[in-house]
């Protein structure tokens, strides 16, 4: 096998392992559900293996049966640490969708882990992290110095119906979790999904935006602060209606983890609403437009200078059930594809924009449907 | 709604009528009775589901009051069958009502009287288009509209701010709600019909809705009127809140965790537990309105009865709680007779009723349209 995708049962697996079987490679597809990936694993290139992530043994024994040398983590953040560490045991390379902000300093103390046994774990591979951190790392790179970033994404739908945007337990954390900002040199935290007015984005128009937790703040920090940055800033940009449904759930406890009792069986509020939202079917003709944004402020030449980045993806042809997740299970695809090929090149743990060659990686996305801007102007 | 009838019928009944307090949490039970601090308040466990135990709690009792989910009315009256107890109750949602008729004549034979939907709706609204059809000669359409207006200032708001029975809630807003319409009954789209509506002061404008309700499955024959509506007006926070709900399939039937358990009955869990209000002044208004339309003296002639329900430091809950308890009373006092199953309608003697209201300040006014009496 090529690949093993981690979670290939779940919406972005489902993704990632679509895009390399239809690229040519053999993907061992591994999951607890396979009956969400049935035409999948009908191909020929494809190969199903029940894993449980909980059980690291049994998970590196599966991979390291497999053959293959990367493995794409698209399981829920909160199992990156099991999926890194049969990864080291397995002696695979790996590549995640990004775990927040606490998981991810957590994940960088197996560093010298990976290092020692000359693999690489490349975090936050998606869109945001992903494209993101890529995307930011370029403009920086344009600066003698940087002082501030903001970051984010918008999306909107063209149609105001209620389609799960992604992990439903992701966007719980995120929405409930006061983040941790950088402000003047120091980590603080704010408060959890924090109004932030509303934004003008680039394909999407005017939105509300809201501060939300997410690992940029963590990686830029470290890549960037040797370049003097002092603030960064993370806001999530939701639809009005999608924002309200989700707001609704948590403030009338769906989303709890707490269980209850119920005839006298024991669940988890989240574990029914997930169940219960996944199915929702997207209405015929339902289409999403996402704008992946970073605005760098800093000097060249002394001159105080902005720099506008935004990447804009869509639904794609071919990809309908996918919405804008298309840019999140893709970009990790992209992104292993340039490891496998060793354009990505690298050792111990690292995040996009310490490790991703900007204009190859930009190259690959536009092949592939998206557009790329900074300042305005078509990369 | 228990813990009001016991307290009305406290307040209410005579120093030798013992009350029994009963419940599946027998701590709780004996919670609510210990403040009276009198022995004719007692507590005894009693599960609605099992016949059996309610036997044993019921006992001796004359009346019951059953202010548990109406899908155990049938249950309850049953029991009371078996130890020769009249019985209230405080609705059927139209479906069980059709049911509980037809124990008319197992009442009947054993002397005993069950009034079923004897609340605030079903219950003073039955009471109230019968009152009204009185000045007709006839009737065409019953109309009944019911809203509020919550004047409480809060310490801590709840999330979700309902003011009955979550399940009933959730029942009414995903059950197609019955109309009964040129003689005929029939069902409609859940949470339709919400349009505007201006209630007397103070209470304005709202936005009643369709919901199920049992007057439908009375009103129709017992009045003779050719069209019966109910709707119910809820704020547009909570109509939002419960329609979302609903629209993402978390108050369905489907069984998505497991064969045992409906997704309905995992949301009722998930919302009954959510932060209650903490109020700092609790103050509400009610009002429930009853339109008759028919002829008198061959002439089109409109009719309006509304039940005007102020709270003051006390639940507007009240309105519900409090005619079971009256009703228990008059049958004690030998002032209901008739022996059968009834709605209220056809057995709730009207000018007492309202006279017993009033003391409870809940005032009953009637006007022709144009014409205040």
């Amino acid at each position: 096998m090529d690949f093993a995708v981690l979670g290939a049962t779940g919406d972005e697996g489902r993704i990632a392992s679509k895009y390399l079987i239809e690229n040519g490679h053999s993907v061992l597809l591994c999951g607890r559900n396979p009956s969400s990936i049935a035409s999948l694993i009908k191909n020929k290139k494809a190969r199903f293996a029940y894993t449980d992530l909980n059980d690291i043994g049994r998970t590196a024994a599966t991979l390291r049966k497999s053959g293959a040398k990367i493995a794409l983590n698209c399981a829920e953040f909160t199992m990156n640490i099991n999926a890194m560490k049969a990864c080291l045991t397995a002696g695979l390379n790996y590549l995640d969708l990004g775990g927040l902000h606490e998981m991810t300093i957590r994940q960088y103390k197996l560093d010298r882990e990976f290092k020692k046994r000359n693999l690489f774990a490349l975090l936050g591979c998606g869109s945001t992290p992903g494209i993101s951190n890529v995307m930011a790392a370029y403009a920086v790179s344009k600066l003698d110095s940087v002082e501030h970033i903001e970051l984010g994404f918008a999306w909107k739908s063209n149609m105001k119906s209620f389609v799960v945007p992604y992990s439903i337990e992701s966007i719980v954390y995120e929405l409930t979790t006061p983040p941790t900002i950088l402000k003047d040199g120091k980590f603080k935290k704010a408060q959890a999904c924090s109004a932030e007015g509303i934004t003008h984005f680039k394909g999407i128009g005017r939105q509300n935006t809201y501060c939300i937790v997410h690992s940029e703040v963590f990686t830029f920090y470290k890549y960037f602060k040797n370049k003097g940055l002092r603030n960064i800033h993370y806001k999530a940009g939701f639809p009005e209606h999608s924002h309200n449904t989700i707001n609704t759930l948590i403030r009338l406890g769906f989303a709890s983890k707490e269980p209850i009792e119920v005839n006298k069986a024991k669940v988890r509020p989240i574990d029914f609403t997930k169940k219960v939202l996944k199915k929702i079917k997207m209405p015929d003709g339902y289409k999403e437009f996402e704008d992946i944004w970073v605005k760098v402020d800093g000097e060249r030449n002394k001159k105080k200078i902005r720099i506008e980045m935004d990447c804009l993806g869509k639904t794609l042809k071919g990809w309908e059930f996918a919405g804008s997740n298309v840019n999140t299970g893709m970009t990790i695809a992209i992104m292993a594809e340039l490891l496998d090929r060793e354009v990505i090149k690298g050792k111990g743990v690292a995040a996009p924009e310490a490790a991703v060659p900007p204009l190859e990686f930009f190259e690959e996305l536009k092949r592939h449907g998206f557009k790329l801007y900074m300042d305005n102007k078509a990369i | 709604m228990g813990k009001i009838i016991v307290k009305d019928l406290f307040e209410t009944t005579g120093k030798d009528d013992e009350i029994i307090v009963a419940g599946r949490n027998i701590n709780e039970a004996k919670r609510l009775a210990r403040p009276y601090k009198a022995k004719r308040v007692k507590a005894a466990y009693a599960d609605v589901g099992n016949i059996e135990s309610l036997t044993r709690a019921i006992g001796r009792a004359g009346i019951v009051i059953h202010a548990v989910h109406h899908e155990f009315n049938i249950n309850v009256m049953k029991a009371c069958l078996k130890t020769n107890s009249h019985y209230i109750d405080l609705g059927g949602l139209y479906h069980y009502t059709k049911e509980q008729l037809k124990l008319h004549k197992n009442f009947e034979r054993k002397g005993l009287t069950a009034v079923i939907g004897m609340g605030a709706a079903p219950g003073i609204t039955n009471v109230l288009a019968k009152h009204a059809s009185k000045d007709l000669d006839k009737v065409d359409s019953i109309d009944i509209r019911l809203g509020s207006k919550d004047f409480s200032t809060y310490k801590r708001e709840s999330p979700l701010s309902n003011t009955y029975s979550v399940q009933t809630l959730l029942e009414e807003f995903s059950w197609k709600p019955a109309v009964f319409i040129n003689g005929k009954a029939k069902f409609i789209e859940p949470m339709s019909g919400r349009e505007k509506y201006k209630f007397p002061n103070p209470v304005g404008l709202q936005k009643p809705q369709y919901t199920i309700h049992s007057e439908i499955a009375t009103l129709p024959y017992t009045l003779k009127a050719e069209n019966v509506t109910f709707k119910i007006a809820f704020d547009d926070d909570f109509f939002n809140k419960i329609k979302t709900l609903r629209d993402l399939g978390l108050t369905s039937n489907d069984k998505t965790m497991g064969k045992e358990t409906k997704d309905i009955e995992i949301t009722t869990e998930i919302l009954k537990r959510l932060p209650k209000a903490l109020p700092r002044i609790s103050r509400g208004y009610e009002i429930i309105r009853v339109i008759v339309r028919g002829k008198k003296d061959s002439k089109q002639t409109e009719i309006i009865a509304d039940a005007h329900v102020k709270a003051e430091n006390e639940l507007i809950d009240k309105d519900t709680g409090v005619p079971p308890s009256i009703t228990a009373k008059m049958i004690a006092d030998r002032k209901i007779t008739k022996r059968g199953v009834f709605p209220p309608e056809e057995i709730i003697p009207i000018e007492e009723f309202i006279g017993e209201l009033g003391k409870r300040n809940i005032y009953i006014r009637k006007y022709q349209k144009n014409k205040q009496r």
